[in-house]
């Protein structure tokens, strides 16, 4: 339990009595980290939420965007971002296909379909192959492929960096998508006038699976206690949840055909008793919930596991008596769950009560009552920030990904092509499924950031990115064209009671509030995870990851990364160069494009090399950019004065210039990069670059 | 009035919104049928079982499918010489219930498409597929030119063709319909992602009324599924039009003129 004593003591003072059992690990799990970001909240209310583009900021499961209009329908995207990191380590194959079903529903429980799903993982140092840390990066992929794929929601960006600082705490960050029209969202809250309804849950039969999985993540990972910790990871089943997403997506209908407006949320941290407190709590109700109607796997379950326990690929809905045998019917008869699963279905479960009370009962006895509010509403923990050092602002920006790292300067480009942060992650997302549902416009490996036309018969797309900063993640939606419309964080940090840590949290809080601002972006949702540290106190590096969607309002002017055909003038542009870019790119002037990061020039060049199988080399004439230009974009331009008359207009001097010229393979065949009299033969380096990822992933 | 379509929901089943799609794209009347539903399964001109996990791959995939209540129907209608296209997942129950090569009895199945080699994982791989028989041989081709290359994602964890090698001799002799290539059209081992037997991405059947593809042509179908492609290249300006793989359901709406 992770219930701190003080804790304990204002739970009895407030039901001015000791708490049940059941209503003990209640609390343990609502009052957790993981349910009430009670360590981050205040930082939380930083970032900024708001903007033209919000449909729905921060708040309720997923966040959402304005996306655009089709056939008089304003259409939105749901974005929803969590982490799996405990549970991926200690099992990672399940912790990490939990994650991508916990993320799903998220998505779901807004009333939306499904799009897009991408993935951020942090590995330790895996070049042994006997390490743990190896087969938690194995295993953790295969467990994010066999969820990903047999939902059939195509994963279409990602990233993955390997540190020993993540030796003993893997992290796994899941995005997933929806799609949903602006007046058809559904609140993850009882209705307005919803006193008496039905409290309906659906899904897998309720187990011992899971229990405590809320304050488990709130806590960090003790060695000796991994065995009972793997009792706290849930059990996956995608099978069940491909067939429950499609029963869902009837429901849906069904509610629209019946002009329904429902309350529907997941079932994540604190099992029943945390989705039924949340839905009713936040539209202002209590609730009584039947703990002998919950669909249960095993006999005799004692009350408390049922109630809180996290068993998966679970849901709740807040309906009408007149639609509940409706919907019941589409889950149970029409989509068949008991036949799916052993023991599955949809099933009443209680009722949403007016009084602000949340009563649970099991066999003939009131298990808990007390004050809905009290259950539910905040509790925080304001420390005072100390100053963090060294240099917070550089150590905010600095998760993986945007490190400082050698650039072709310092060491051959051969070698920073092969280095673990750079190579090919190929290897790894060929088991992602990246084009089922047939919307897939870039999968991964293609361009910076994934593109999916997700409207049938409409022109505009969306473009999802993952970085470890807010500046690059923008960066690879504009690199394929896209205007950014929104962020999403994951903020994975140490334990938040060590000064030093909860300090590192704080600034970085601070840092991404003001990049975003810097934009002009809106987080519209996020996840908190702290306690990424080991029983030696070793916590992982700070780790901020920033997921950006953008919209693409034609996507006849998409831009991948591959070289298109030799002379083309290619061009560095700096930071600030967004709106310039965007509108070269709208002028159909740009033929490629890809960010430029740490890695430098040549590493951005030879990639665009490579997407285009090596067909164009590069010659470049000035190839030395100043270090803090390292941060920008490469592209081609098909049209060199059309472009470099825009680029003069909108940019100032400093801001872009011409850095080389694509070519074709030499007499010879040889295709290569050439700058500063050194040159790089491109099948040398691709090999080079595809070599390290594909030795682990074999 | 074009033909009905039934597309096949098994329970599993993940790609049937966008095979749906590309049907009617090409002009077919097509609509998913849910397994709940099967009994409306006679009523329709044609039968196409898509892509995804169908009770989730048990045992091995399609073994379980094969077995549906579903498939009484389409056995029914196969042999009746109705049009049964079957893709990826589709193409695994058409094999499991003997439907391709179809030399034995039904649910007797004589090859099967097994775990990929040698990786033993998923893979999800833009290819090519390129006609293997002559394209009479099979109404669904039929429409289709010698030879004809076509994209398409593999993506697919069992995917490889095996078969006891009397029975690969009978079909390389009389059932390949498609193997994979580059896309060039040139064929050769690099360009077979999963290890499949002879190169195999597809069966027919002694009537050429039954096909089933392993990878996914609908998964690369529409212009915008391939932008790097030129205007030129992707027949036309028109973004959201048909295209690449949907050369093969044109053949196929075709086939139900």
């Amino acid at each position: 339990m992770a219930l701190r004593p003080d804790e304990l003591r204002r739970i009895a003072e407030g039901l001015g009595r000791e708490p049940t059992t059941v209503e003990l690990h209640a609390f343990d799990a609502q009052w957790s980290e993981h349910c009430s970001y009670k360590s981050s909240r205040h930082l939380l209310k930083q970032l900024p939420a708001k903007g033209p583009n919000v449909v729905l900021g921060p708040g309720e499961d997923a966040g959402i965007l304005h996306l655009g209009e089709h056939n008089g329908e304003r259409y939105g995207v749901v974005i929803a971002h969590e982490s799996h990191n405990h549970p991926s380590q200690v099992v990672p194959f399940e912790g990490a296909a939990t994650g991508v079903g916990g993320i799903v529903r998220d998505v779901l429980c807004m009333g939306a379909e499904v799009i897009a799903l991408a993935d951020c993982l942090r590995f330790g140092r895996v070049e042994d192959p006997n390490s743990h840390q190896r087969y938690v990066a194995q295993q953790v992929v295969d467990g994010i492929a066999a969820y990903g794929n047999a939902i059939g929601v195509p994963n279409i960006a990602g990233d993955v960096y390997f540190d020993e600082g993540f030796n003993d705490n893997c992290l796994v960050n899941v995005i997933a998508l929806g799609l949903v029209k602006e007046d058809e969202i559904i609140h993850s809250r009882a209705p307005k006038n919803s006193a008496g309804w039905d409290i309906v849950l659906v899904g897998k039969a309720t187990d011992a699976s899971g229990f405590g999985g809320a304050s488990f993540s709130s806590l960090t990972l003790e060695e000796e206690n991994q065995e009972a910790n793997k009792s706290a990871v849930q059990v996956p089943d995608p099978f069940l949840k491909n067939v429950i997403m499609r029963a869902t997506y009837r429901v849906f209908e069904h509610l629209r055909e019946k002009k329904i407006t429902a309350g529907f949320k997941d079932l994540g941290a604190g099992g029943i008793m945390g989705c039924t407190a949340e839905l009713c709590a936040s539209g202002g109700y209590g609730a009584i919930i039947d703990l002998d109607d919950v669909n249960v796997a095993v006999e005799n379950l004692p009350p408390e596991v049922i109630a809180v326990g996290e068993t998966q690929e679970r849901l709740c809905w807040i309906l009408p008596g007149d639609v509940t045998l409706d919907v019941l019917r589409i889950y149970n008869e029409e989509f068949s769950l008991p036949e799916i699963a052993r023991g599955a279905r949809a099933v009443v479960i209680g009722a949403v009560q007016s009084d602000k009370r949340y009563v649970m009962r099991h066999g003939s006895e009131i298990v808990m009552d007390v004050p809905i509010d009290f259950l539910t509403g905040a509790i925080s923990n304001e420390r005072e920030v100390k100053t963090c050092h060294p240099e917070p602002r550089a150590r905010a920006r600095e998760s993986k990904g945007a490190r400082a790292a050698p650039t072709a300067r310092d060491e051959g480009l051969r070698e920073v092509m092969s280095r673990l942060d750079t190579c090919s992650r190929e290897p790894l997302y060929k088991e992602y499924d990246a084009v089922v549902r047939g919307t897939t416009v870039i999968p991964r490996g293609h361009a910076d950031a994934g593109v999916i036309a997700p409207v049938p018969g409409a022109l505009f797309g969306i473009a999802l990115s993952v970085a470890g900063n807010v500046a690059e993640a923008v960066r690879k939606v504009v690199a394929v064209g896209a205007r950014p419309l929104g962020l999403t964080d994951c903020l994975n940090f140490g334990n938040p009671n060590n000064e030093e840590h909860y300090a590192q949290l704080a600034h970085a809080v601070s840092e991404l509030a003001a990049e975003a601002k810097h934009f002009g972006l809106p987080f519209v949702s996020g996840n908190v995870s702290l306690y990424n540290e080991s029983s030696s106190g070793t916590a992982i590096p700070s780790s901020p990851i920033i997921g950006c969607v953008g919209v693409i309002g034609d996507l006849r002017k998409v831009v991948t990364m591959g070289f298109k055909q030799p002379e083309s003038g290619l061009y560095f542009i700096g930071p600030s160069g967004i709106g310039a870019l965007l509108q070269a790119i709208g002028d159909e002037l740009v033929l490629s494009a890809s960010a430029v990061g740490p890695d430098g020039l040549l590493a951005a060049a030879a990639k665009m090399a490579f997407a285009a199988n090596n067909d164009f080399g590069v010659k470049f004439t000035d190839a030395q950019p100043a270090d803090e230009e390292l941060a920008g974009w490469l592209i081609e331009a098909g049209d060199s004065s059309a472009f470099e008359l825009l680029a003069g207009k909108k940019l100032r001097r400093e801001g872009w210039r011409r850095v080389g010229v694509t070519t074709v393979a030499d007499i010879e065949g040889r295709v290569d990069i050439s700058a500063d009299g050194s040159s790089w033969d491109l099948d040398d380096l691709h090999a080079a670059w595809s070599k390290p990822l594909a030795e682990i992933y074999a | 009035m074009s033909a009905k379509v039934a597309v096949l929901v098994f329970p599993g089943t993940n790609s049937e919104t966008e095979t749906v799609r590309i049907c009617r794209d090409v002009g077919l009347d097509a609509e998913s049928v849910h397994w709940s539903n099967a009994g409306h399964l006679p009523n329709y001109a044609a039968y196409v079982l898509p892509g995804g996990f169908a009770y989730e791959d048990r045992i091995r995939a399609g073994a379980i499918s094969a077995h549906d209540p579903m498939m009484d129907y389409v056995i029914e209608a196969a042999e009746e010489g109705k049009l049964v296209l079957g893709i990826c997942n589709g193409a695994q129950i058409l094999l499991e219930a003997g439907l391709v090569p179809g030399t034995a009895a039904v649910r007797k199945p004589t090859a099967a498409f097994t775990r990929n080699a040698p990786s033993g994982k998923f893979i999800c791989k833009h290819v090519h597929i390129k006609l293997a028989m002559d394209p009479a041989r099979c109404p669904i081709t039929a429409a289709l030119p010698n030879n004809a290359l076509i994209p398409a994602w593999a993506a697919h964890g069992e995917g490889r063709l095996a078969a006891a090698p009397e029975r690969l001799d009978e079909i390389a002799a009389e059932y390949l319909a498609f193997v994979y290539a580059h896309g060039d059209g040139t064929v050769d081992d690099a360009a077979i992602p999963n290890g499949s037997a002879l190169g195999c991405a597809g069966l027919t059947n002694k009537k050429g009324n039954v096909l089933a593809i392993m990878p996914h042509p609908e998964r690369d179908a529409w212009n915008f599924n391939h932008p790097d492609l030129t205007a030129r290249d992707r027949e036309g300006t028109n973004i959201l039009a048909p295209s690449g793989g949907a050369a093969l359901f044109r053949a196929f709406a075709k086939a139900l003129q």
